[in-house]
Formats: structure tokens, C-alpha cells, sequence
């Protein structure tokens, strides 16, 4: 197999890099001699998929820790498709070269709701039947984590089981079980991962609809199938495990660079972010357990930057002397640090210099909203002011671009808010300019909101397509020098919230859209949403039912069962206070403001560096 | 102090761009320890600098690159350091501290020697030898920036050898690189297919030098250091 693709097919591809595995702290383990045998399948090409931490955690954790064995593969570009098509070659792994179906377990990384048509693609690529009602012996079993699949059950029955919530918790457990009972039915194996919690079997559940089409009751077939399915969480992140050796790719990927996960979760509660809900609470590691992980990576991959990866990076407690001494260890052999985001605040922009006496970044800074009113609605958390004086602090200290992320498309958003966004970028520049030699530049990127599930927000009408390319024409009407404004598609955004409160019933039409031959719906160079309104149409479902409706408080959605910890009237208070105007602070500073995570599933909040650096800062 | 040393790359990285084997390359220096040299500037990176660019989708028996060293280091040290932290399919062969007048490799290599393996008998493909060098011009279609145009390959083809490796001939075929005169590795195979050679019988290409030609006499670039 390798030496044909080598030889054969790869010479004709674009990036055969992407193709041929055998990197640095690559692991290939004993096919023999493993236990349960997982492949992590990214539905993106390799220089996506490999950026993702997820993934190098997973990977390092089943290899190291365990009997089992992990290896991987990632969507093929299309080129590559067309010939594996033609020449019947089977999606392989990249550590063995074994195609998927040898697999007992292939695990999907779920990202981006849009992303579902490549796994279909790739699963029909390794000739396993799409549907989980249609794998039988033999077949591997088919699984799913990562955010999306707080809401699974539009890819419900594509999936074997989902994993809900921290994949180091509960991978684990869940190869375990499949290797003990190897002997099993496959029906009977999947009555007892049901028994494991975080684990979803969706096939072990029905669904009851009502005549105005939403739901009436979800409820297991089956003892065994738990009422609701809890997520997962690691309890004590400093002591979780973290990978020393990460695979160091050949060629050039997304973020190339050693990572350090500083804490796990965000509670700013923006009332819109998917992430800041679902992975609460804040747990953070000290800083002498990230200097030994630092050390540990860049000995074993010899990366010239190392980022430091989160939320909100700004908010963990210990960061200013992190940053201070990874840049004063690894500042003189020319290893660079970086920060992802930055908060909006001139403490932010400190510690960006901090940073860039080694490199320099690009600085990015979201206020997503642009008056304060609408800021307040969604609970963003900071003023003209500190925009403005981080600004102020950006421009002073040498930079001379800026980016900006904004959201249109927001809960009782006016005119008037799409003016201020305007205004705000405008004055923006004027800061930059009395700084800068030269005129600044300065790029703001506006994405749609879509409102996800288990936010505030689940209960939010999305904007139309034609409301959104209208708000994106009212901005666009004058054009300003040196600002540049880009648009998320809106089509793409509508087909995201379609998808991201959907329920089981999408299923078909996902299934008609890839036979159009929708894939790669995340490059706009391959989304045709044409296609998606077809197969929509085709099977009598109206998207609007998902995402153009406003819905109320006794509506049973499709996820609801799904337990992240966070309580319903928590999510229904900070709605209420969204359409008042009120914000909600961090818990972190003004205490406890009873969103239920730390009881329901016994979890506390993990500051490691101080609660007054923490508070300050 | 200035090194330059000559390594392979096998094949299962023959997929790699220049760039990444530069950071291949770099990202191995750091691993191990070897005390590198820095650039000054925002953006500071590692004093090393690679030969002629190694076209993606072969592997090669002999490639250079020279490398600035903040601090001594003995090249036995320094060759026994790389290779046990490179790839297994990347090995330094051989490494010579240079001067620092000494040309880089960028602007002294002007050519290569590509090789391939026929399914001929050796006797047969001596006699393509002979009838190729008699011919006054060898046309192929240009690769590079003339796409497509017609190109004489005849004056950059400096030497051919023809050699027995098992039941194979391996053809080696020595070309000049850059200007005035560029030759490719796709020509070439396009030559051997223009002059009777099947493509199926072309069993493998790969790179087995870079050379430094000064007027008859070609030298590798470790032995052009004087």
C-alpha cells in the first residue's frame, strides 16, 4: 500500500506531504500487540487538523497511557479523492497505512458543524457504511467528540456514540470497554459504553414530535440508556495529561508551533460563545507545571515559537510571569512566545511587548460589539475606554495594523449599533494615526452571530440571509481608507445555524447534501449552497424552522438532554438580562452568580496563581 | 565559524519543499543543542542556508547546507549530534568547517547529477548513450518559466554514465543548473521517453549531487572550500 501511493498516486497530488506520515514523535505502536485499536479521524485536511490541541492530546494520552493503540488520518483534498476513487484505494492511517475499516473504533474530532459531510465522505472512502443502522460485525465502531456534539443529534444517526465533554476523562474508559467486551454482539457492546458516563449511544433513544414539528418527549428505549447523558470534566487540569512530545509535521500547517493549554474554560458568560458555557468551570495550571511542559516540548520538537492557548489567555492568573519567563528562558535562542487573543486592555498590550521583544505578532483585539448598549446585550464586558486606552498603549508601543472582531447579526441589534461599529473602527484610527508616522491600517473582520445551543442565546432568532446582506451593504455604503471590513458568508452562517440547533431529522438531508457532492463545506471554494437547499427541499424540511424562530421557555429542545451542568433558569436569567440590557459579571470577581456547573458535577473553580491576580488583572 | 556539510534524504521524505526541509533542518539543530548562530532583527532566525532547491518527489543521495555556529564545535561532534536526533530518512554524510570568504552554496552550485533506473539491459542503454550525446539537439518541452516553449536540453547535458545495479541500468546524468542554461529532472525524464525509453521502465529518479563546475573540471562543494 505505501510503496503504491509513494510511487503511484502521490507524485500526483497537490501537498503529498499531507499524505505520507512518519513525522517527528510520530508513535507507531505494535499492531499486534495492542489492545482496542482507535484511529482519530479529522474531517479537514492534515494542516487543519494537526493544529487542533484536542488531537495531540488524544493521541499522546492513548499511546502513552494505555495498551490501546491511536493513529490518524484527515479528509484527502479533492485531488487526491479523485484518484483514490479511480484507483480503489481505501482512506488509510497515516501511522500503518491500514485503511479505517481495520479499526475497532474510528473517532471523529466534531469542530464545526459544517465539517459533518466530510466525515461522510470520509467514511465512504473507507468503504464503511454511513449509516450506523447499516454497520454491522466487523464494522468499526464510529464516534464523535469535540464542542459540536453538545448538540449530536443532527449526526445522531451517523454515530455509534458521541463522547460529551474532556476526551482525556473519558477515552480512556471508553477503549477500555470496547477491548474487555471485544467478543460481544455489537448491539450488547453498546448497552454497556451507554452504561459509561458522557457516552451517548443515540440509537438507543427515541424521539416523539408534536404537530407544530417540535419535539414532544426524547426518551431511552432502554434501561441501560441513561435520561440524561452528562459531560465529562477533568476535575484538576495541573494534573491532567499533557503530551511532552508532540508530532512535529514536515510541512507547513495552521499553527505550527508547541502549545500550552494555560486553562480550560472561560466564565466572562458572553452571552453568544458556544465554548464559554459548555466548558466551565475555569481550571487553570500553575505555572511551574507550564515551564516543565514548555521545556519538555520544545526539547522534543525544537519549535522556534511556543503559544500559549485558551479562551482567554489574558484572564489566566499566572500569565504575566509566564510570559516574563518563557520569554527571558527561550528569548535568546530565538524562540519566540505568542498570545492568541488579547483582552481589551492595556494590561493586554503590556504584555504583548512582552512578547514580541522576541517576534512580532499581529495584535487582535474583539469588542464584537460596537456601542455600548449592544455590548451590554451580550455581555462583552468592556468599555469605550479601555478599547481606547489599549489602543492608545497598542499604537504607542510601535504597531502600526490592527484587527478587529465584531459580530453583526446580534440580539436587538439597530442601525444605530452599525454605525457605532463604524465610529468605533473610525476613532480607532485616529488614535493610530496620532501615534504612527504613517497612516494605520486597520482590518475588521464582522462574522454572523449564530445563536448555538446551550447558550443564553438557544432561545434567539439568527438573522436572515437577507437581513445580514443587508446590514453588510448599510456598512459597506461608504467606503473609508485604510479600513478594511470583511464579511463571514452569510449563507455559510445560515447553514451553521441550521445545523447547530437542529435535530435528528436533518439526518437525510445532510445525507442527500454530500450525495450532491457537498464536501468541504468550510472553503468557500467548495460550498455550494445550492446543493444544501435542494437536498433541504427534498426532504421537506424547512431550515427556517431552525433558525429563523424565535422559541419559548417550554420548548423541549433536541439537546436538552445533554447535562453540561449549567442549569436552564441560569441561561433563561441571562436572556432575560440580555433583553433588559443588564450585564453579569465574571464570576470570578463578584462571586458566585449560580450558574450550577461547580454543583452539578462537583467541580470548583481552579485558580492556581492568586484570586487577587486573577480579580486585578 | 562556518560549517557546510553534505547529507541525503531518502525516500520517504522526497515529498518535502525546500522550505520544509529548512525547517526540518532547523527545527533539528534546536533539538539538538547545537549552538547555532542567530540573524539580527525582529524576527531572528538561524544562520543556515540550504543548496539548490531539491525538486519535490525525489530523494536525494547528496545534499549541502551551510550553517553559522556561534561556538566551536568539532565536526565529528557536530555530524554525531545531527544524526541522532534527524529523521531516520535525512543523515549527515560528511561536514568541514569553510571560511567565511568561501561563495554560498546558492551561488556556486551550477550543477546536478540526476539518475535513473532503467529496466534495460546496460548494453542497450550504452548505445542511447552514445547516440544521445552525438545528437547536435535534444528538444523537450520546457518545464520551468517558459512553459511549454520548445527547449534545447543538448548544451546543458555535461556527462552521462550508464552503470549495472542488479538486473537494472541506472543512467547518471549530469546537467547544469540555473543560468544560462536550467536542467530539469522532468525534462530529463522526458528526454529518456522522447528517445525510446519507456515511461513504466523508469523505475525510480532520484538526485545523486549537486557539483560545482568550473570550466572542465567538476568538484563537489565540499571539495570547492579552498
Amino acid at each position: 500500500m505505501k510503496d503504491r501511493l509513494f510511487r503511484d498516486i502521490l507524485p500526483q497530488v497537490s501537498k503529498p506531504a499531507r499524505y505520507t506520515g512518519g513525522e517527528v514523535n510520530m508513535i507507531k505502536k505494535d499492531w499486534e500487540g495492542a489492545q482496542a485499536k482507535m484511529v482519530f479521524a479529522f474531517p479537514d485536511v492534515y494542516e487543519v487538523g494537526m493544529s487542533h490541541i484536542g488531537g495531540k492530546i488524544l493521541y499522546g494520552l492513548v499511546n502513552e497511557k494505555s495498551n490501546h493503540l491511536m493513529e490518524r488520518s484527515f479528509a484527502p483534498w479533492p485531488d487526491l479523492e479523485e484518484v483514490m476513487r479511480r484507483e480503489n484505494i481505501p482512506l488509510y492511517s497515516l501511522e500503518s497505512f491500514r485503511p479505517l475499516g481495520d479499526f475497532d473504533v474510528v473517532g471523529f474530532s466534531l469542530q464545526y458543524e459544517l465539517s459533518i459531510t466530510n466525515v461522510l465522505n470520509m467514511l465512504d472512502l473507507s468503504g464503511i457504511p454511513l449509516w450506523s443502522s447499516e454497520r454491522g460485525k466487523g464494522c468499526p465502531l464510529v464516534i464523535a467528540g469535540g464542542p459540536v456534539v453538545f448538540n449530536p443529534e443532527p449526526f445522531a444517526e451517523f454515530f455509534d456514540a458521541f463522547l460529551i465533554g474532556d476526551g482525556e476523562e473519558v477515552t480512556l474508559e471508553f477503549l477500555d470497554c470496547v477491548y474487555k467486551n471485544r467478543e460481544m454482539e455489537r448491539n450488547e457492546l453498546l448497552l454497556k459504553l451507554a452504561q459509561i458516563e458522557g457516552v451517548y449511544i443515540p440509537a438507543l433513544y427515541q424521539v416523539e414530535y408534536k404537530d407544530d414539528d417540535t419535539i414532544k418527549k426524547m426518551s431511552p428505549l432502554v434501561r441501560e440508556a441513561p435520561i440524561k447523558v452528562r459531560r465529562r470534566v477533568i476535575e484538576d487540569l495541573d494534573q491532567a495529561y499533557y503530551p511532552d512530545k508532540p508530532i512535529v509535521p514536515y510541512m507547513d500547517i495552521v499553527h505550527d508551533r508547541a502549545v500550552l493549554e494555560v486553562m480550560r474554560g472561560c466564565q466572562r458568560s458572553c452571552r453568544f460563545c458556544h465554548a464559554g458555557m459548555v466548558y466551565r468551570p475555569v481550571r487553570e495550571r500553575s505555572v511551574g507545571t507550564l515551564k516543565k511542559q514548555a521545556a519538555a516540548q520544545l526539547a522534543s520538537t525544537g519549535y522556534e515559537e511556543i503559544s500559549l492557548a485558551s479562551l482567554s489567555t489574558l484572564d489566566y492568573s499566572g500569565v504575566s510571569p509566564l510570559v516574563k519567563d518563557l520569554v527571558k528562558e527561550y528569548g535568546p535562542q530565538g524562540t519566540g512566545v505568542s498570545l492568541p487573543s488579547l483582552r481589551v486592555d492595556a494590561f493586554s498590550i503590556d504584555l504583548a511587548n512582552e512578547v514580541q521583544k522576541v517576534r512580532k505578532t499581529t495584535l487582535t483585539l474583539a469588542p464584537e460589539a460596537g456601542t455600548q448598549r449592544l455590548r451590554d446585550i451580550i455581555n462583552k464586558n468592556i468599555s469605550d475606554e479601555q478599547l481606547f486606552s489599549a489602543v492608545e498603549a497598542a499604537f504607542k508601543s510601535g504597531w502600526n495594523s490592527l484587527k478587529l472582531y465584531f459580530m453583526i447579526g446580534l440580539p436587538g441589534e439597530t442601525e444605530a449599533d452599525l454605525d457605532g461599529t463604524i465610529e468605533l473602527i473610525r476613532k480607532v484610527k485616529a488614535i493610530g494615526d496620532q501615534y504612527s508616522r504613517r497612516p494605520v491600517e486597520i482590518r475588521a473582520s464582522l462574522a454572523s452571530f449564530v445563536p448555538k445551543a446551550h447558550t443564553p442565546f438557544q432561545w434567539r432568532a439568527q438573522n436572515s440571509i437577507e437581513e445580514l446582506d443587508k446590514k453588510r451593504r448599510y456598512m459597506m455604503r461608504e467606503k473609508h481608507r485604510r479600513i478594511k471590513l470583511s464579511f463571514h458568508d452569510s449563507e455559510t452562517s445560515y447553514l451553521e445555524g441550521v445545523i447547530a440547533r437542529g435535530d435528528r431529522r436533518l439526518a437525510a438531508a445532510i445525507y442527500k447534501a454530500w450525495e450532491k457532492g457537498c464536501k468541504f463545506d468550510g472553503w468557500s471554494e467548495y460550498f455550494h449552497f445550492d446543493h444544501w437547499i435542494e437536498a433541504l427541499q427534498e426532504c421537506n424540511i424547512d431550515p427556517d424552522f431552525y433558525n429563523l424562530r424565535r422559541r419559548n421557555y417550554e420548548e423541549v429542545f433536541p439537546w436538552d438532554f445533554i447535562e453540561t451542568g449549567i442549569d436552564r433558569e441560569y441561561l433563561i436569567e441571562e436572556n432575560e438580562r440580555a433583553e433588559k440590557g443588564i450585564s453579569t459579571p465574571d464570576c470570578r470577581q463578584e462571586g458566585c452568580r449560580d450558574c450550577g456547573v461547580c454543583m452539578a458535577l462537583g467541580v470548583d473553580l481552579q485558580i492556581k496563581e492568586g484570586y487577587s491576580v486573577a480579580v486585578e488583572s | 565559524m562556518r560549517l557546510r556539510a553534505e547529507y541525503s534524504v531518502g525516500s520517504d521524505l522526497r515529498f518535502l519543499s525546500t522550505l520544509d526541509m529548512m525547517k526540518l533542518m532547523a527545527r533539528t539543530l534546536r533539538r539538538a543543542r547545537i549552538p547555532f548562530a542567530l540573524s539580527e532583527g525582529f524576527n531572528p532566525h538561524i544562520r543556515l542556508s540550504l543548496g539548490t532547491v531539491l525538486p519535490v518527489g525525489l530523494w536525494s543521495k547528496r545534499e549541502y547546507f551551510d550553517l553559522e555556529l556561534e561556538q566551536e564545535m568539532s565536526c565529528s561532534e557536530f555530524v554525531e549530534k545531527m544524526n541522532l536526533t534527524l529523521p531516520p530518512d535525512v543523515k549527515i554524510i560528511a561536514c568541514i568547517q569553510i571560511a567565511a570568504t568561501i561563495p554560498a552554496l546558492m551561488n556556486s552550485i551550477n550543477c546536478a547529477c540526476y539518475s535513473f533506473v532503467v529496466r534495460k539491459p546496460v548494453e542497450e542503454m550504452e548505445q542511447w548513450k552514445d547516440i544521445v550525446l552525438q545528437r547536435d539537439d535534444l528538444i523537450v518541452k520546457s518545464r520551468g518559466k517558459k512553459k511549454d516553449l520548445d527547449k534545447n536540453l543538448r548544451p546543458g547535458i555535461l556527462k552521462i554514465e550508464v552503470n549495472r545495479w542488479q538486473n537494472f541500468a541506472i543512467i547518471d546524468i549530469w546537467g547544469s543548473i540555473g543560468e544560462p542554461l536550467n536542467v530539469r529532472y522532468d525534462e530529463l525524464t522526458e528526454l529518456l521517453v522522447l528517445t525510446g525509453i519507456n515511461k513504466e521502465d523508469i523505475l525510480d529518479v532520484y538526485r545523486s549531487g549537486n557539483y560545482i563546475r568550473v570550466k572542465d573540471k567538476i568538484f563537489t562543494p565540499l571539495e570547492k572550500v579552498k
